[in-house]
């Protein structure tokens, strides 16, 4: 990040952001921001409220209570927002007979910016040689790239993105995950929802997760895997069954992985040492491993949303 | 504001719908001018004949006006409900999210569109309609001399009929809903209306959507005014500005409810 590049971007706050759709509560006092300059991703299961707490935030969903600014101001208070805010929502939000082209004219024009940057766009999504064409003939990762061209058009500070991998092919994904970094290494904005997870530890600086529309754990990403759980110890060692019998009596959670490996949740290496080495168990490997992104998602939502992936009673 | 409208125009510019409407308004307008002509003479031995009274020069000049009350409406209706069926509502409230403004933005391309229409059939009884006319001896003058009769509330028809349908649009949002309110209410159901209310209450329904714009619109208005043939009464039309006024609240009304209702809902 550039010092001078560092000036485009602006935060993004959520502050008691509460959302009720009759009795069910979808979005619940949700408070967190997103830092300029940095990739946030904004992690949750199916029905968690990202996709209303984004639509809030672009004031397309009204809040039951909160705020959500850009910069300190509504997205309503926006003149042109097109200027300071990109939004790629959903890929379906295009007419089928109006040509790609023609959609981004539009798009520039309702903007207040100049028709050329519609083959500016065009040409930045990979999407010239189809300017011509008709929306309705193209595929899902065509649509998600126009809607990205849309989010584009007005070259902004800030890109919301909900969902932007579906319908992408790896090289489209590649291409997009390379876009988010260059686009925050200019100092702006990026906010990512996504189910994607192990695409989102490739992509994102922060996390933010949510569950059942309430916020469950917000930090960079090296925060969020090693401080959320703690560190996993695995020890190797001949005597598998006896060190099971200690930590039981230690009260520290394990997993039996093998016959000769044991694994070892939310402890550090510091109080697995000397437990080990008071009782005499011989070690052949002691290792400490982070968790990584989608234990720890599973673990703060439990699951919820994967119903197939429960325990069963 | 002069943004949206610009945004406005290309997308009516690039909705098929739109253009089916325009390619439908010029043969429409032909075939009523073949019926005002068809109409004008019932001398033996002619079919066709050049128009003579008043009232057949106005409604020459005017014959697009079926036209009109058809096709305006539908338009208006397109403007709005083609953004909730393709879903590019939310694209259009990302790029201007002020509400009234976009609303605003609809009406005045619409009013720009009804206007268009309106003209188009004026060209189209320019290019048929006169020169048919004075083939079967006819006067042109006589006819085009009607122009500051007939024109003005014309276009203004056109334009308040848009209105109708942007209103009936955005309260309804479904498409084919908003179309069959529209045009099966206004040439169906209220002349089914019209007549009860004629016959069993002796009473003239002339401020429902069509006998308002007829009264708009003057003599060229089909079905209205003319009427008593037969020892029946006449039908008693609105003044032309009371005509206006009501089919301005038969616009702004549900224009006005609908935006209240269902424009400022949340969009998920």
């Amino acid at each position: 990040m550039t010092a001078g590049a560092a000036t485009r971007g602006l935060p993004v706050e959520f502050s008691g952001l509460t959302k009720h759709f009759g009795t069910v509560v979808a979005v619940d006092n949700l408070s967190f921001t997103v830092q300029p300059g940095r990739v946030t991703g904004f992690l949750g299961p199916n029905g968690s409220g990202k996709t209303t707490t984004l639509r809030m935030l672009l004031d397309l969903v009204h809040p039951s209570a909160g705020t959500a600014t850009i910069g300190g101001r509504s997205y309503h208070d926006f003149e042109n927002p097109s200027k300071i805010v990109g939004a790629v929502l959903e890929a379906t939000s295009f007419h089928p007979a109006r040509r790609a082209r023609t959609h981004l004219r539009m798009v520039a024009r309702a903007g207040g910016h100049d028709e050329k940057r519609a083959d500016e766009v065009l040409q930045l999504v990979g999407l010239t040689e189809d300017a011509k064409r008709k929306v309705g003939g193209f595929s899902m990762g065509m649509r998600q790239r126009l809607e990205l061209a849309t989010a584009l058009i007005g070259d902004p500070d800030v890109l919301i993105l909900d969902e932007p991998s579906n319908g992408l092919d790896p090289q489209g994904i590649a291409w997009l995950r390379d876009f988010m970094r260059f686009f925050a290494g200019e100092g702006r904005t990026v906010l990512v929802s996504s189910h994607l997870l192990s695409e989102m530890a490739q992509t994102i600086d922060d996390a933010v997760i949510v569950s059942f529309g309430q916020l469950k754990a917000q930090g960079t990403l090296e925060e969020i895997t090693s401080g959320v759980t703690g560190l996993v110890m695995r020890a190797r060692t001949p005597e598998a069954d006896r060190l099971c019998t200690v930590l039981t009596q230690a009260h520290i959670a394990f997993r039996r992985l093998g016959h000769d490996e044991v694994a070892m949740d939310a402890v550090r290496p510091e109080q697995v040492g000397p437990l080990l080495a008071s009782n005499q168990i011989v070690l052949y490997e002691l290792t400490q491993e982070g968790a990584d992104l989608e234990s720890v998602f599973l673990s703060l939502t439990a699951g919820l949303g994967f119903g197939q992936l429960a325990p069963r009673p | 504001m002069i943004n949206a409208i610009r945004a406005e125009l290309i997308k009516m510019r690039s909705m098929p719908g739109v253009w089916v409407t325009f390619a439908i308004a010029f043969p429409l307008t032909v075939l009523i001018c073949v019926a005002v002509l068809a109409g004008a003479g019932g001398f033996p031995g002619h079919t066709f004949y050049f128009v003579q009274t008043l009232r057949q020069r106005r409604m020459l000049l005017g014959a697009g006006y079926f036209a009109i009350e058809i096709l305006a409406p539908i338009m208006g209706v397109l403007c709005v409900t083609g953004e909730y069926r393709h879903k590019t509502i939310t694209t259009t409230l990302v790029l201007t999210p002020v509400r009234t403004r976009v609303l605003g933005a609809k009406v005045a391309v619409v009013a720009l569109w009804s206007i268009l229409i309106a003209l188009l059939t004026l060209v189209a009884v320019a290019a048929v309609g006169l020169p048919w006319n004075a083939a079967l001896g006819g006067v042109t003058s006589t006819v085009t001399d009607q122009v500051g009769a007939v024109v003005p509330g014309l276009v203004a028809s056109a334009v308040l009929l848009g209105l109708f349908g942007l209103g009936f649009g955005t309260l309804v949002k479904n498409q084919v809903a908003a179309i069959l309110i529209v045009i099966g209410g206004t040439l169906i159901l209220e002349s089914i209306l019209i007549a009860l209310a004629r016959a069993i209450f002796h009473y003239d329904l002339n401020w429902l959507p069509n006998a308002a714009g007829a009264a708009l619109a003057g003599d060229i208005a089909r079905g209205f005014g003319g009427g008593g043939g037969g020892g029946e009464r006449a039908f008693h039309l609105l003044t032309w500005w009371q005509g206006g006024l009501v089919m301005l609240l038969w616009g702004l009304v549900p224009l006005t409810i609908g935006y209240f209702t269902t424009f400022r809902r949340d969009v998920t």
